[in-house]
C-alpha cells in the first residue's frame, strides 16, 4: 500500500506541472500589459507596466516566462485581485475558509445520504422506497438553487424563524473578533470547538443548516442514482449469487460484498462534487449572504480581474489533482487488486 | 468552480428513462409548488425589535476607505460622518441653515466672525470634547485635519472642495503631477489656530465655505495620527503623503473621531462595518448602542431580513416598491427631497491603455475599442440619442423622476426647466454613429465593457438598454455589461479604464458650483478621469463660483449647460426621487439631502428603536 501511495505521489509533482502550465499557456494570449498584474502585490505598481514587463520578462520565450510565473507563484506570489482588492494569494486565505466550511457541511450529508439512499433504493428496486428516492432525486436535480435556496430561506428564516442568512449572529460576530477567540484554522466552527465555544459553534452550525441543505439536496441526486446503479450491477452479478447461495445473511451481501464493489463510481464522483463545493458555490454563497470564495470568483471573472481568475482556477486545479490523488487511494483502499 | 449541478442522470433502461422523464415533470411541479407556496404564505412580520439598541442598515455595496481626507463616496463618507465630527453641520432637514457641532458659533457678518470683506472666519472651538480614545480635541487637531483634507489630495479625491476657497487653486501638485513647493506654506497660511479658535484666511471671498465645512474636513487628532505613523502635520514628511494610495494611510481602516459612534470592526470580506456608541461623547451619548451597515447584494436576502426583525433599514429601489410597500410593519418613507444627479452615463475620452480588459482588443477592429472612441463627439451623440429616457423613467424610476437637462439638478440656482433635453431617437443615433471616426464605427463595429454597481439593478438596466438599443441599430455594436463591487468600480472608473460607465452625483454642499465643477470643469472629480476639458465651460465655471449676483450667475450656469448639451461628456438620465424603507419601530431618522447616502443611509445620532 505504501509503494502504490509513493508512486501516485511521485506523480504529483509531474500533474501540477501540466495543470500549471496549461494554465499559464492559456493566459498567454493576452498582452503583456494585462498579464502584468499577475505578478505585482500592489495596484502602486501597475502604474509603471512596463517597468513590470521588463522585470519579469514578459516578453521573453514562453518558457522562461512560466518560470519565472512558477518561481513567483510557489513564492505566494499570484498578483493583485482588484475585485477583492488584495494580494490573490492574501484573498485566497481570507475566502477559501468559509467556504471549506461550508462545502464539508454539505458534502458530509450529500455522501452518507446518497450512498445510503442509494444502496436502498437498488436494493427495493421498483418497490416504495425506490420510487420515493427517485423522486427525491429528480426534484433536487430539477430545482434550480437560487429557487430552492430561496424557498428554504422563506420558509426556515422568512416564516420559522430558524436559520438566519450570513455566516453567523451580531453577537457571534462580536465574540469572534474578540481578542480571547482564537482563529487556528479559518473554519469558524472548528475553532469554536478548539477554543470550548460552544454557543459560537451553535450558533455557526444554525447559520450552515440552510446553504449546506440547499447543496446537499441538490447533490444529492447525481450521487444516490449512481450509488443505485452502481449497486444494481454488483447485485446482477455471480459472486453476490454465489455469497446469497451460500447462505450469508442479507446484509452481508449488500453491505461488505456488493457495496464495496459498487463503491469505485461513487468515489469518482464524490471527488468531483467535493472539488466543485471548494470551487465555489456562487449563488448558495449570494442568497445566503456567505462571504465565500465562489462570489469573489464570479466578480472576477465578470470584471476581468485576470490575477484573480487566475488565482482561483489554480486553486480549484490543485483542489482537483489533490481529490484525484485522494479517490486513488480511496480506489485501493476499497480493491485491493489496484495496490499493485 | 462553481457547478452547483454537475452532469446528467444516468438512465439504465428506456423504461426508466421515460419513467425519469415522468418524474421529471412531477419534480418541477413540485418545485413550482413549493416556490409559489413559500411566496404565498403569509409571513407574519417581527412585531418587536429583539434588541432596541442595535440599528442594522443593509446596503448593495461595501466602503472604500475610512479615510475622512481620502474616501470621496457616498457609502464611505455615512459611516465617517458617524465617527467624525466637522466644524459645523446642517440643521435637521435644512439645506441652508447651519448648526455649530465642533465650533461654538456658526460665523456669519451678523456676529463678525465673518471679516467684512469675507476673507476671514473666525471659528470658536467647542470645549470639553474628547476624541473616542480619551485625549481631549485641541485648536491644533482643528488645524491638522483641514490641513490634512486639502494636503493628502489623492487624484480624484475631495481635497479640491476646500483647497479652492482656502488656498485658491484645485490641486497642490503641478502639471507633471509634483507636489507644489508653495501647497504646505500656502495651507498653513489659510488656516491658523487660535487658543480657542481656527481662524480661516481666504484668498477671495467663497460663500459656500461654512455648507462645505458642515460636510466636509471632519477633525481627526493629530497626535493620534503620528504616533501611528500617518501624516505628523508637518511639510518635511508631507510629499510621502500627497496623493497617497488608498491603503497608505492610517485612516484606511482605522478611526478616532470626536462622533457619537467609533468604530468597532470593518470587515471587508463580509461587507460590513459595526460601530459602537462612544460612551465619552460630549453631547448626550446616543440612543442606540450599534450600528452595524452590512452590504447584502440580494434584494430578497434584504427583504427576508427587514421581514424578520434583523434588518431595520434596507436598500430598496423603485423596481420593487410595490414588495416593500406591502410589508407589515414596515414603513416607506417617499417624497423625500433629494439633490442629486441619478443615474447618468459617463464617457472617458482617453481610456487608460495598458493592460485594459474593459476595451477588448483595444483597436477598432469589430473586438475593442481603441481608447479614444469617445473623444469623438458623434459617438457620444450616437449614445446620448440611443438611450430611452423617458422609457427609463416611466418603467424603472416608476414615473418618479424628473428627466435631467443638465448638471444643476432641481432645487439649485442655475436649474432651467426649459433646457434643451436629449431624447431616444435611433435615427438620429444612426446619423451620428455612420458619421463616427469617418464612417469606420459603423462599417468595423465595436466592443468593450460596461460596469455597473453590483446589486443597483436600475444601472445595470441603463446599461442593458443602451446595449440593446445600439445593437438594434448595428449588430456590430456590442456592449458586454458586468456587475462590480463598489470599491473596484471606483478603482476601474477613477483611474481611466472604464470607456462607459453609470454613476450618480450628490450634492457635497447645496450648491450649483458642487454639480458643475465635478460634472464639468477639467480638474473636476469626473473630467479629470475622463479626460474631457472645455476651456470655456472651466472660466464659465470659475466666474460663476465667484458671482454673487445670483442673475448673472444664473446665466453663467445658463451658458454652461448649453456648452454640456453640444459637447455631451455624459448622459444625464434623471433628477431621481427616491424612498426610504424602515421598520416602524425606527424612531428619529432626519431626511437631509446633503447627507451620504441620503435617503438609505442615515445620520444616527438622534435614532432609535422603540419597544412598543
Amino acid at each position: 500500500m505504501l509503494r502504490f501511495i509513493g508512486r501516485r505521489l511521485l506523480f504529483l509533482p509531474l500533474v501540477l506541472f501540466g495543470v500549471t502550465a496549461l494554465l499559464f499557456f492559456a493566459v498567454d494570449f493576452l498582452s503583456p500589459e494585462m498579464r502584468a498584474a499577475l505578478y505585482v502585490r500592489s495596484p502602486r505598481q501597475t502604474a509603471s507596466v512596463e517597468a513590470v514587463i521588463e522585470k519579469y520578462g514578459l516578453r521573453k520565450p514562453l518558457p522562461v516566462q512560466y518560470g519565472v510565473w512558477l518561481r513567483e507563484a510557489l513564492r505566494g506570489n499570484l498578483g493583485y485581485s482588484e475585485t477583492a482588492r488584495m494580494p490573490v494569494a492574501d484573498a485566497i486565505r481570507e475566502f477559501f475558509p468559509a467556504t471549506l466550511e461550508l462545502a464539508i457541511a454539505a458534502f458530509v450529508p450529500t455522501v452518507v445520504l446518497g450512498v445510503f439512499l442509494g444502496v436502498l433504493s437498488a436494493v427495493f428496486k421498483d418497490r416504495w422506497l425506490d420510487q420515493a428516492t427517485r423522486f427525491v432525486a429528480i426534484t433536487g436535480y430539477s430545482l434550480p438553487s437560487f429557487v430552492l435556496g430561496l424557498v428554504l430561506l422563506m420558509l426556515f428564516y422568512g416564516k420559522w424563524h430558524l436559520f438566519p442568512p450570513g455566516r453567523c449572529s451580531l453577537a457571534v460576530d462580536l465574540a469572534i473578533h474578540a481578542a480571547d477567540f482564537k482563529h487556528p484554522t479559518g473554519l469558524l466552527a472548528l475553532d469554536a470547538i478548539l477554543d470550548g465555544r460552544w454557543d459560537v459553534f451553535m450558533d455557526v452550525a444554525r447559520h450552515l443548516v440552510l446553504p449546506a441543505a440547499t447543496l446537499t439536496y441538490i447533490n444529492l441526486a447525481l450521487l444516490l442514482r449512481v450509488t443505485r446503479s452502481s449497486m444494481l450491477e454488483e447485485l446482477g452479478k455471480d459472486y453476490v449469487r454465489t455469497a446469497r447461495a451460500k447462505g450469508l445473511p442479507e446484509s452481508l451481501v449488500v453491505g461488505r460484498h456488493a457495496l464495496r464493489n459498487a463503491l469505485m463510481p461513487v468515489i469518482t464522483l464524490s471527488s468531483l462534487l467535493f472539488v466543485s463545493l471548494l470551487g465555489g458555490v456562487v449563488i448558495t454563497e449570494t442568497i445566503f449572504d456567505y462571504p465565500g470564495i465562489g462570489r469573489w470568483t464570479v466578480m472576477a471573472a465578470q470584471e476581468l480581474d485576470i490575477p484573480g481568475v487566475v488565482g482561483t482556477t489554480l486553486l480549484a486545479s490543485i483542489l482537483f489533482v489533490i481529490a484525484n490523488l485522494c479517490a486513488d487511494l480511496l480506489y485501493a483502499v476499497v480493491d485491493p487488486r489496484l495496490r499493485t | 468552480m462553481h457547478l452547483e449541478k454537475m452532469g446528467r442522470l444516468s438512465s439504465e433502461t428506456e423504461a426508466e428513462e421515460a419513467s425519469s422523464s415522468r418524474l421529471k415533470v412531477l419534480g418541477r411541479a413540485v418545485a413550482s409548488g413549493l416556490l409559489s407556496a413559500a411566496f404565498c404564505w403569509p409571513r407574519a412580520a417581527q412585531a418587536l425589535p429583539a434588541d432596541t439598541g442595535t440599528f442594522t442598515e443593509l446596503s448593495i455595496s461595501g466602503i472604500d476607505s475610512l479615510d475622512p481626507a481620502w474616501a470621496y463616496d457616498g457609502a464611505s463618507e455615512e459611516i465617517i460622518l458617524n465617527i467624525y465630527e466637522t466644524l459645523f453641520a446642517f440643521d435637521k432637514s435644512s439645506t441652508v441653515t447651519l448648526s455649530p457641532r465642533l465650533a461654538a458659533r456658526v460665523p456669519s457678518r451678523r456676529n463678525g466672525l465673518i471679516s467684512k470683506d469675507g476673507r476671514t472666519y473666525v471659528i470658536p472651538l467647542r470645549r470639553g470634547v474628547t476624541f473616542q480614545d480619551g485625549s481631549p480635541m485641541t485648536p491644533e487637531d482643528v488645524r491638522y485635519s483641514l490641513m490634512r483634507f486639502m494636503l493628502i489630495d489623492r487624484a480624484g479625491g475631495a481635497s479640491g472642495i476646500l483647497l479652492r476657497p482656502l488656498v485658491g487653486y484645485d490641486s497642490t501638485r503641478d502639471k507633471d503631477g509634483k507636489l507644489k513647493p508653495s501647497a504646505w506654506r500656502d495651507a498653513s497660511r489659510a488656516v491658523e489656530a487660535g487658543r480657542d479658535r481656527i481662524i480661516l484666511h481666504l484668498p477671495k471671498p467663497f460663500a459656500p465655505l461654512p455648507s462645505i465645512l458642515a460636510s466636509w474636513a471632519p477633525v481627526a487628532s493629530r497626535r493620534w495620527a503620528a504616533a501611528h505613523g500617518d501624516w505628523d502635520g508637518s511639510e518635511k514628511t508631507l510629499a510621502k503623503f500627497n496623493n497617497v494610495e488608498k491603503r497608505g494611510t492610517w485612516f484606511f481602516d482605522h478611526a478616532n473621531g470626536t462622533g457619537p459612534f467609533r468604530l468597532e470592526r470593518w470587515d471587508r470580506q463580509a461587507m460590513e462595518v459595526v460601530l459602537r456608541r462612544h460612551d465619552r461623547y460630549w453631547r448626550k451619548a446616543a440612543r442606540l448602542s450599534r450600528v452595524i451597515v452590512r452590504g447584502v447584494n440580494e434584494f430578497e436576502t434584504r427583504k427576508l431580513m427587514l421581514e424578520a426583525g434583523d434588518a431595520d433599514s434596507i436598500y430598496a429601489a423603485w423596481q420593487v416598491y410595490e414588495q416593500v410597500k406591502a410589508l407589515p410593519g414596515v414603513r416607506v418613507v417617499e417624497n423625500v427631497p433629494m439633490i442629486e444627479v441619478n443615474p447618468m452615463v459617463l464617457f472617458t475620452y482617453h481610456v487608460r491603455a495598458p493592460g485594459n480588459p474593459f476595451i477588448g482588443s483595444g483597436r477598432l477592429d469589430g473586438d475593442g475599442v481603441p481608447p479614444d472612441l469617445f473623444a469623438d463627439t458623434d459617438v457620444r451623440k450616437g449614445f446620448a440619442y440611443a438611450f430611452d429616457y423617458a422609457g427609463f423613467i416611466r418603467d424603472v424610476s416608476r414615473g418618479r423622476g424628473t428627466p435631467a437637462n443638465g448638471c444643476i439638478p432641481k432645487g439649485l440656482l442655475g436649474y432651467d426647466p426649459k433646457a434643451p433635453l436629449f431624447h431616444f431617437d435611433l435615427a438620429k443615433a444612426r446619423e451620428h454613429l455612420r458619421r463616427a471616426l469617418k464612417g469606420a464605427l459603423w462599417t468595423r463595429g465595436f466592443r468593450f465593457t460596461m460596469l455597473y454597481l453590483a446589486g443597483n439593478d436600475e444601472r445595470g438596466i441603463i446599461c442593458r438598454m443602451l446595449a440593446r438599443n445600439l445593437a438594434s441599430l448595428n449588430p456590430r455594436f456590442r456592449i458586454d455589461v458586468r456587475p462590480s463591487e463598489w470599491p473596484a468600480f471606483l478603482d476601474a472608473s477613477l483611474s481611466g479604464r472604464l470607456p462607459a460607465y453609470p454613476d450618480a452625483w450628490q450634492a457635497d454642499y447645496p450648491d450649483p458650483h458642487n454639480f458643475a465643477y465635478p460634472l464639468m470643469h477639467s480638474h473636476g472629480y469626473y473630467p479629470k478621469a475622463q479626460g474631457y476639458r472645455d476651456a470655456e465651460a472651466d472660466k464659465i465655471i470659475e466666474r460663476a463660483m465667484s458671482e454673487t449676483e445670483p442673475s448673472r450667475r444664473r446665466k453663467l450656469y445658463a451658458r454652461l449647460i448649453a456648452i454640456e448639451h453640444a459637447d455631451v461628456p455624459h448622459l444625464l438620465i434623471e433628477y431621481p426621487s427616491n424612498y426610504r424603507t424602515q421598520r416602524t419601530w425606527v424612531r428619529g431618522w432626519v431626511p437631509n439631502p446633503v447627507f451620504p447616502e441620503s435617503p438609505y443611509g442615515a445620520y444616527y445620532y438622534p435614532m432609535w428603536k422603540t419597544s412598543s
